[in-house]
């Protein structure tokens, strides 16, 4: 068994003519929290939609525990042990807190297993199962997203800016979950992030992707900050 | 009274033609022209059931079947890869329509069929004598509404249609076989459509052109429905009034465009229709 959980190399993809995606390698170790950050517009949303089979590869390799998977669609990554917690439209709002879990779930026998997970790091969400997901506050949703994405035990999670727009209290109970997630199951986390702090609070190892390619990565340290900064300034 | 159960009883028969487009335009956002075609399809299951000796009774499954089963060939073979070009889909299935039309009227000809009426007779309704297969119909469509919101919120089938029209890039980001839900879906439109042409059958004339005069009021009815179950029922029921109040008092001719051009005039007037969002 290879000791990454995900390596990518050389990884292009984009949306039309446009390559936004230029040769990212990356790799992932098992149990390992990475946070990649970047400006908006470099690519980092684009990298986790190809991970998850939503765009397709123009070129290079993904493998997860050695095996290519370049090219599989999404149900069969959440098969095989993928969460994602995505950014843009991630909830169906007109539809419950319950209906939403249970879209995640291949079989809805699988439901009182998937909410014990979810009581464990976010227990409110089990007492309004039934109220309307669009009538949930923005913290509330993100947990929600999480939750959605961490219920089947997932190996991998990709999570995609998960602490935008959210009060620093939520950020450290989203924080508290994911590092809890970690020490009980080994996960390994993807953290696509804009908020530094807990980015780097959070992770194991950081990266930077600057239009399309990882340009730095390290070590997250009381060092890294001032770096990534640099980085990230305009 | 009479007119108070010509009003119900038209509603019905509305809300039944308009059911199978209802499903294909609420999940697939696809206009069905072929719809005519499929209760042509389910008016001559009948003549063709009859004519083999059959009980009409029997027209209905097999109409049920036989819809189903053109519908998802429809679907892989036509549908499927014009989802992202609806204007191409609607040629498509227009033209599908007309190849149908053309091919019963090779089988069948086009002089009209007159199969056995599935009921007949009268029922006393408060003094007032009126037809039995109507109120059928009437039953027929509140069974039909009922089943479709039980269908869409309390099966699986139901809420991955849900999640579908809602947003399919995320059904699909949480594993959902987007691709099957489509052609379940575009095989119970056909197959309601079928159906509803077996209906028909006691009310109208059985002809291989015989879909096509029902086809834009239930496109129309449709339109101002969004994909509310809700609105359609209330949609056919002030549409299939007006119809009924023009055709009785002013002119029956008149009557026959009431439900396209007051949709008409509510879409321009309210775009969303009875659709509340």
């Amino acid at each position: 068994m290879t000791e990454n959980k995900l390596t990518i190399d050389g990884l292009v993809s984009g949306y039309g003519a446009l390559d936004i995606l230029q040769g990212v390698v990356l790799a992932l170790k098992r149990g390992e929290i990475l946070a990649l950050m970047g400006r908006n517009g470099m690519g980092k949303t684009t990298l986790l939609k190809t991970l998850m089979g939503l765009i397709r590869t123009r070129g290079g390799t993904i493998a997860l525990d050695g095996r290519p998977v370049a090219g599989k669609p999404p149900s069969w990554l959440l098969a095989n042990g993928v969460g994602y917690a995505p950014q843009e439209l991630p909830l169906f709002q007109d539809l419950s807190i319950r209906d939403n879990l249970r879209l995640a779930l291949r079989h809805d026998r699988d439901l009182p297993r998937a909410l014990e997970h979810v009581s464990c790091s976010f227990p409110f969400l089990l007492d309004r199962l039934d109220q309307k997901t669009g009538t949930l506050s923005g913290g509330e949703q993100k947990m929600l997203i999480l939750s959605r994405a961490m219920m089947c035990e997932p190996d991998l999670l990709l999570i995609d800016e998960i602490s935008e727009g959210v009060q620093p209290s939520v950020v450290q109970r989203i924080a508290a979950a994911l590092r809890a997630e970690q020490e009980r199951r080994g996960v390994s986390i993807l953290l696509v992030e804009q908020n530094l702090a807990f980015a780097l609070d959070v992770a194991d190892r950081w990266a930077v992707m600057k239009l399309g390619r990882i340009v730095d990565g390290g070590a997250c340290e009381a060092a890294s900050r001032q770096t990534v900064l640099n980085h990230l300034s305009i | 009274m009479a007119l108070l159960l010509d009003i119900a009883t038209t509603a019905a028969l509305l809300f039944i033609v308009a059911a199978g487009l209802f499903v294909i335009f609420g999940v697939l956002k696809i206009i069905n022209f072929a719809h005519a075609a499929w209760l042509t399809i389910g008016a001559y299951t009948t003549v063709l059931a009859t004519g083999m000796g059959l009980d009409p009774w029997l027209s209905l499954p097999l109409a049920l079947l036989v819809g189903g089963l053109l519908g998802a060939l429809t679907e892989v073979a036509i549908v499927r890869p014009l989802y992202r070009r609806p204007l191409d889909a609607i040629l498509a299935t227009w033209g599908l329509g007309v190849v149908i039309v053309q091919l019963i009227t090779l089988g069948f000809g086009r002089d009209m069929q007159m199969p056995p009426a599935l009921m007949g007779g009268t029922v006393n309704m408060l003094g007032t004598p009126y037809s039995s297969y109507r109120l059928f119909l009437l039953a027929a469509a509140v069974v039909l509404g009922v089943v479709f919101v039980l269908v869409l919120e309390r099966t699986r089938l139901g809420l991955n249609a849900q999640a579908v029209i809602m947003n399919e890039t995320l059904a699909r980001a949480l594993g959902m076989n987007t691709g099957r839900v489509r052609m379940i879906t575009f095989m119970l439109g056909s197959a309601i459509a079928a159906v509803a042409g077996v209906l028909l059958t006691p009310l109208s004339s059985v002809d291989p052109s015989m879909g096509i005069s029902w086809l834009i009021g239930a496109f129309m009815l449709v339109m101002v429905s969004g994909t509310s179950v809700a609105a359609l029922a209330l949609a056919c029921l002030c549409f299939g009034a007006a119809q009924v109040l023009v055709s009785t008092w002013v002119s029956p001719i008149l009557g026959s465009v009431t439900v396209a051009v007051l949709c008409a005039v509510m879409l321009r007037l309210h775009p969303k229709g009875f659709a509340r969002d």
